[in-house]
């Protein structure tokens, strides 16, 4: 026995540790909606860098979708070019303000509509994997962000938040693999939970006898106690009645262009 | 020590260029995984005990920023190193683009690793089709991104740090190789 363990002690010592690793991760299954104290740290120290690069790299994006490819036009329109960059800086610029102003404007016409407290919040990071879906926002606990409550555009949800620090929050899209929102078809009230998928949702728990057609709105039923009733989720793409079963297979595209995310809305109300 | 912080800094590094530098500039919600890369580069380079917590310190920290299960990527990462330190002893690890079949290889067990601990501990939560679906085109980035931070690895040492050592590096830089 003493030599079976001698022989095999580094395997069994890796087991071991990988088994403690996989307990840990199966413990903290059950604490998942609370932010744990080494994630609100890793969120305090990577959230001011994420800000400040955000603001770097909007910035620089702006100078090479409107600057850089002008620089290699032929040289007898150079002094035309210069000209012409000074007032595509002025013209993007501008254009950036007004865009911004739309968007703003939009959603203070849609926080105005709201009878929950709002507060707005920018996009600062992306996900650090390809296979989730969250996004992190340069509000926290300090403006009143904590778990659980739900995030919106003027276009409909975005998700809700997961993790909260002081000043920084993480947010888990509605297009991620957990998420799941109860929601109903806004044309004949049909209930059901659209659940994430990549860069789609499926609407599950339709029963096989309700009438869904491509098109049809779904909204939040607001029965899940995140989410406030009559948000707009998305519009139903596909619908697959099989022969046989309790439910039909319908799939649903989100309202939200969730690659162009950069203002978002948080609504402060707590789960109930 | 210097090892441990300086291999912690080089991961929130990647941390930070995987979530809000390298976004804007690729499409979709793919990225290149700089974490997976560095935990391959570990196992090839450090030891079992020093190298595994160090590894899961870092999946820790990739748990703060990605997804929303603590402690998945603790046990990915961990996995994945000790994987590889498992097979390091019969290969030729002075083989720099065994680093990159690492790399691959190592995609496709985080993919799995990552399915099995959702599908088999969450019930509700499905993500096998997606990932399915989506592991070509990560199996490409982590390719490329491997690629090149093997090339400018070396540039960075040949040019700035020409008579130091760094960690493990010379076993990188193709000069080397026989």
């Amino acid at each position: 026995m003493w030599e079976w363990w001698q022989k095999n002690r580094p395997l069994m010592l890796c087991a071991v540790l990988l088994l403690m690793a996989l307990l840990w991760y199966s413990v903290n299954l059950r604490q998942q909606d609370e932010t744990n104290f080494l994630e609100g740290v890793v969120l305090r120290l990577t959230g001011p860098v994420q800000a400040g690069l955000s603001q770097v790299i909007s910035g620089a994006a702006d100078i090479w979708s409107h600057y850089l490819y002008l620089i290699d036009t032929e040289k007898e329109n150079r002094a035309l070019v210069e000209n012409n960059r000074k007032l595509s800086a002025m013209l993007a610029e501008n254009d950036e303000v007004r865009l911004e102003n739309e968007r703003l404007r939009r959603l203070l016409e849609f926080k105005e509509a709201q009878e929950i407290a709002t507060l707005p919040a920018r996009v600062i990071a992306e996900d650090a994997t390809s296979w989730f879906r969250t996004v992190t926002i340069d509000k926290g606990a300090e403006q009143g962000v904590v778990e659980g409550m739900p995030v919106v555009v003027a276009e409909g949800v975005v998700g809700r938040v997961v993790r909260s620090s002081p000043r920084f929050a993480r947010v888990l899209l509605v297009t991620d693999a957990s998420s799941a929102v109860a929601s109903l078809l806004q044309g004949n009230r049909a209930r059901g939970i659209c659940r994430g998928k990549g860069e789609r949702l499926v609407f599950d728990f339709v029963l096989r006898q309700e009438e869904v057609k491509a098109g049809d709105r779904v909204v939040t039923s607001g029965m899940g106690g995140v989410f406030p009733k009559g948000l707009v989720v998305g519009e139903v793409t596909s619908v697959d009645r099989q022969k046989f079963g309790l439910f039909q297979a319908v799939e649903v595209i989100p309202a939200v262009d969730f690659s162009h995310l950069e203002e978002v809305l948080v609504l402060l109300r707590r789960p109930q | 020590m210097n090892r441990t912080l300086f291999y912690l800094a080089l991961a929130g590094i990647a941390v930070v260029l995987q979530t809000a530098l390298l976004p804007p500039f690729l499409q979709g919600d793919y990225k290149p995984d700089l974490v997976l890369l560095l935990v391959v580069y570990l196992g090839l380079q450090e030891d079992r005990w020093r190298g595994g917590l160090l590894v899961y310190l870092m999946g820790w920290l990739f748990d703060g920023v990605g997804g929303a299960f603590p402690g998945l990527y603790g046990f990915v990462l961990l996995t994945i190193f000790l994987v590889v330190r498992g097979i390091v002893s019969r290969v030729n690890t002075e083989s720099s683009a065994l680093l990159l079949l690492l790399v691959m290889a190592g995609t496709v067990l985080q993919a799995a690793l990552v399915s099995f601990a959702l599908d088999f501990f969450r019930q509700d939560v499905s993500v096998l089709s997606q990932i399915a679906w989506q592991l070509p085109i990560q199996l490409l980035l982590n390719f490329v991104a491997g690629y090149f931070f093997l090339k400018l690895t070396v540039w960075l040492q040949r040019t700035f740090l020409p008579r130091s050592k760094l960690p493990g590096l010379r076993k990188l830089d193709s000069r080397y190789e026989t």
